[in-house]
C-alpha cells in the first residue's frame, strides 16, 4: 500500500507539473490544482497506518490513527478551494481582454 | 503578569477592521476612518507589545484555545517576532494613511480596504504564530489578498501581474506544504519551540534536510532571492501604489524574518549550510538588483529590482552569522522598509500628477520641477536608500560594513562596496529626470495628485532614525543576542515540558 501511494503521490504531481509548464493558461490552471491535489495525497500518507481506528474525544479502546494530518489536509482542500475560484476568475478577465488562452502573448508587462 | 491575549491583538484588529469595512461596504469613507482607526489601534498594540516584551526579557506566549503547547497552536512575541510586528505595522500604517488620500480609482473599489486590512493580519501572524502549519495559513491569506490588490490595480497590467506572481505563490505553498509533511513525518510536531528541541537530536536523518529545503524554497520565493526574484518587478510595478509600497518594504521581509527564523531556531544544525547558501545568493541579487535598477525604463520598476538589491545586504548580513551581523541585518531591514515604501509613495504621487498616470520615466520626467517639497522628500528618500548621512541608511550600511570587517569577510565586503555605489548612481539619474529635466511629453501637470502625508511621514522616521539611530540600533542589539539564544523561546513556549 505504501508502494501504491508513493506511486499515486509520484505520478499526480508529475502530471502536474507537466501541466503547469504548458503554454495554453488553462492547462496550467488544471495543472496547479492536480499538484494541490498530489500534495493533500502526499500529506495525508505522512500520517497513514500509524493506527486503525478513527479519533475522537471517549473513544473506545484500541489503536486510535493520527488525526493532524487530516486536519492539516482539510485547511489545505478549503484554501484550494478559495485558489481555484481566483485563479478562474482571473482567467476569465484576461481571455477577454487578450482574446488568448496563451500564455506566450501576455507580454504587456515585459515591453 | 501581563494577560497573553495581547500577543495576538495585532492580528485580530485589522481582521475586525477588515470584517467591519466588508459589513460597510457602501459607504467608502466609513471604511476608510474604519482602517484608519484600525490600524492605528494596532500600531499603538505593538509598540505596547514590544516595550512589554522587551522590558520583561522573556517571550511572552498565548496558547489558542488553552491546549498546552505541543498540542495546541502557539503564538509566541519573542523580541525577534516583535521587532518585524512592529517595522510592518508602522509602514501599513503609512500605507493606510496613502490610501485615504489615493486618487486611484481602484481605491474606491469596496473590498480594496477589507482586502489591504486582511493584507496586514497575514503579515502580523506571520511573524507572530509559533505554529509551522499557521504559517502557512497565514503566508496564504497575505498572498492572496496582495494578489487581489494587484489584480485590481488601475495599472491595465495588473491582471497580468496578479496571475504571474499568483503561479509563483502558490509553488511556494507547495514547497511549505511539503515541507511541513516532511517536517511531520521525522519530528511528528509542527510547533517552533518543540521542534528546536527535537532537531539538534535528530541530526541529518530521515528527512529533515529535504524539510529545511523546501522550507528555504518557500522563503527564497517569498522574499525575492536571486534567482527567484523574476515575479517581483512585474508585481511590484503593476501593484496599486498604496500596496506596492506594501509589498517592496515590508510583504518582502517575511521571507528574511522566516531566514533567521530557520537559522536561529528551527533548523540550528543545519544553518551553516543555510548561510553559507545565503551570503552568496545575496552578494548575486545586489550586483543583479544594482544593475537591472540602472536599466529600467519606469520609477516603480527600478525601486522593485532595488528591493531585490537591498534585500541582498539583509541576506549577506544574515549569512556571516556572528551577533553583530545579524544585528546590521535587521537595522538593514527596518530601515530599509520605511526609505522604500516612502520612495514608492513619493513615485506614485508623481505618476498621479503626470498628464498619463504611470511612473514611466517618459512621463514623468521634468514634472517634479514645480513641486519643491516632494523634490525636498524625494531627494532625502534617494540619500536614505544610497546610504548618505544624515539619513538612515547611512547607519544601516555603516552596520554591514562594520560587521563584515568584524567577521573578516572582506571579498564579500568588496563586492557588496562596489555594489552599493549602484544605488546612487541610479538613485541620483532617477532624481534629476524627474526633478530637473525638461518634459519629455506635452500635458499639463495635474493640480492634485495623491496626499503626500504619508511620505513625509515616512521621510521625517527616515530622517529622525539617521539622526538620533541610538535607540534603533540598540533595540536591534538586543534582538539579535536574544534571537541567537532560543533557550529562552523553547522554555516560554514549552513551559518546561521536555
Amino acid at each position: 500500500m505504501e508502494i501504491l501511494t508513493a506511486f499515486a503521490i509520484g505520478l499526480t504531481f508529475a502530471a502536474g507539473v507537466y501541466q503547469m509548464l504548458q503554454r495554453n493558461v488553462i492547462r496550467s490552471a488544471i495543472g496547479l490544482m492536480m499538484m494541490s491535489n498530489g500534495i493533500s495525497l502526499y500529506l495525508l500518507s505522512t500520517g497513514a497506518w500509524i493506527g486503525e481506528k478513527a479519533a475522537y474525544v471517549g473513544q473506545a479502546p484500541g489503536d486510535p490513527v493520527d488525526p493532524l494530518p487530516q486536519a492539516l489536509i482539510l485547511t489545505a482542500i478549503v484554501i484550494s478551494l478559495g485558489i481555484t475560484a481566483f485563479i478562474l476568475a482571473v482567467m476569465f478577465i484576461m481571455s477577454k481582454r487578450y482574446k488568448t488562452c496563451d500564455s506566450d502573448a501576455l507580454t504587456g508587462l515585459s515591453r | 503578569m501581563v494577560n497573553p491575549i495581547i500577543v495576538i491583538l495585532p492580528v485580530l484588529i485589522p481582521a475586525v477592521a477588515g470584517v467591519l469595512g466588508l459589513i460597510c461596504h457602501r459607504y467608502q469613507r466609513c471604511q476608510s476612518w474604519i482602517a484608519l482607526a484600525g490600524m492605528a489601534l494596532s500600531l499603538a498594540v505593538s509598540l505596547k507589545l514590544l516595550v512589554l516584551v522587551r522590558g520583561a526579557g522573556l517571550p511572552l506566549v498565548f496558547q489558542a484555545g488553552g491546549w498546552a503547547a505541543p498540542f495546541g497552536i502557539s503564538f509566541a512575541a519573542d523580541l525577534l517576532a516583535v521587532f518585524f510586528v512592529t517595522m510592518s505595522q508602522v509602514v501599513l500604517f503609512a500605507g493606510v494613511i496613502y490610501a485615504a488620500g489615493a486618487k486611484d480609482r481602484c481605491v474606491a473599489y469596496p473590498a480594496f480596504y477589507p482586502l489591504f486590512l486582511f493584507l496586514a493580519t497575514g503579515l502580523t501572524g506571520a511573524f507572530l504564530t509559533g505554529d509551522v502549519f499557521n504559517l502557512f495559513v497565514f503566508i496564504e491569506l497575505l498572498a492572496i489578498s496582495s494578489t487581489v490588490l494587484t489584480a485590481v490595480s488601475d495599472d491595465g497590467f495588473g491582471t497580468e501581474a496578479a496571475f504571474k506572481y499568483f503561479f509563483m505563490s502558490q509553488l511556494a505553498a507547495f514547497f511549505m506544504l511539503l515541507s511541513v509533511g516532511a517536517i511531520y513525518v521525522s519530528c511528528g510536531t509542527l510547533n517552533m519551540g518543540h521542534l528546536a528541541q527535537i532537531v539538534p537530536s535528530l541530526g541529518e536523518q530521515g528527512m529533515l534536510p529535504m524539510a529545511a529545503a523546501f522550507l528555504m524554497a518557500t522563503f527564497m520565493i517569498k522574499s525575492a532571492t536571486f534567482p527567484f526574484h523574476f515575479w517581483q518587478p512585474d508585481f511590484h510595478t503593476a501593484a496599486p501604489t498604496p500596496v506596492s509600497a506594501m509589498l517592496s518594504a515590508v510583504v518582502v521581509k517575511l521571507g528574511v524574518y522566516g531566514f533567521i527564523r530557520m537559522t536561529t531556531l528551527i533548523f540550528v544544525p543545519q544553518g551553516e549550510m543555510i548561510r553559507g547558501l545565503l551570503v552568496v545568493l545575496g552578494i548575486a541579487g545586489i550586483i543583479f538588483g544594482g544593475l537591472a535598477a540602472m536599466g529600467t525604463h519606469n520609477v516603480k520598476r527600478m525601486l522593485a529590482y532595488s528591493t531585490l538589491a537591498q534585500v541582498g545586504f539583509v541576506l549577506v548580513g544574515i549569512g556571516w552569522g556572528t551577533a553583530l551581523s545579524l544585528t546590521a541585518a535587521l537595522i538593514f531591514a527596518f530601515n530599509h522598509s520605511l526609505a522604500k515604501s516612502a520612495m514608492l509613495m513619493l513615485a506614485g504621487h508623481l505618476a498621479s500628477r503626470a498628464p498619463v498616470k504611470s511612473a514611466d520615466f517618459s512621463v514623468v520626467a521634468g514634472r517634479g520641477r514645480g513641486l519643491p517639497f516632494t523634490g525636498i522628500l524625494f531627494f532625502i528618500g534617494c540619500l536614505g536608500l544610497a546610504g548618505i548621512p544624515p539619513t538612515n541608511g547611512f547607519i544601516s550600511k555603516m552596520s554591514v560594513f562594520n560587521a563584515g570587517i568584524n567577521a573578516g569577510q572582506f571579498y564579500g565586503l568588496a563586492l557588496i562596496g562596489i555594489s552599493s555605489v549602484f544605488t546612487l548612481v541610479y538613485t541620483m539619474r532617477a532624481f534629476m529626470r524627474i526633478f530637473w529635466q525638461a518634459p519629455e511629453i506635452s500635458g499639463e501637470i495635474r493640480s492634485s495628485g495623491d496626499l503626500r502625508l504619508a511620505p513625509a511621514l515616512l521621510v521625517l522616521l527616515v530622517l529622525g532614525l539617521g539622526i538620533f539611530a541610538g535607540p534603533l540600533v540598540d533595540l536591534a542589539g538586543e534582538t539579535a543576542a536574544r534571537a541567537a539564544d532560543n533557550q529562552a523561546y523553547v522554555t516560554a513556549v514549552m513551559g518546561g515540558i521536555k
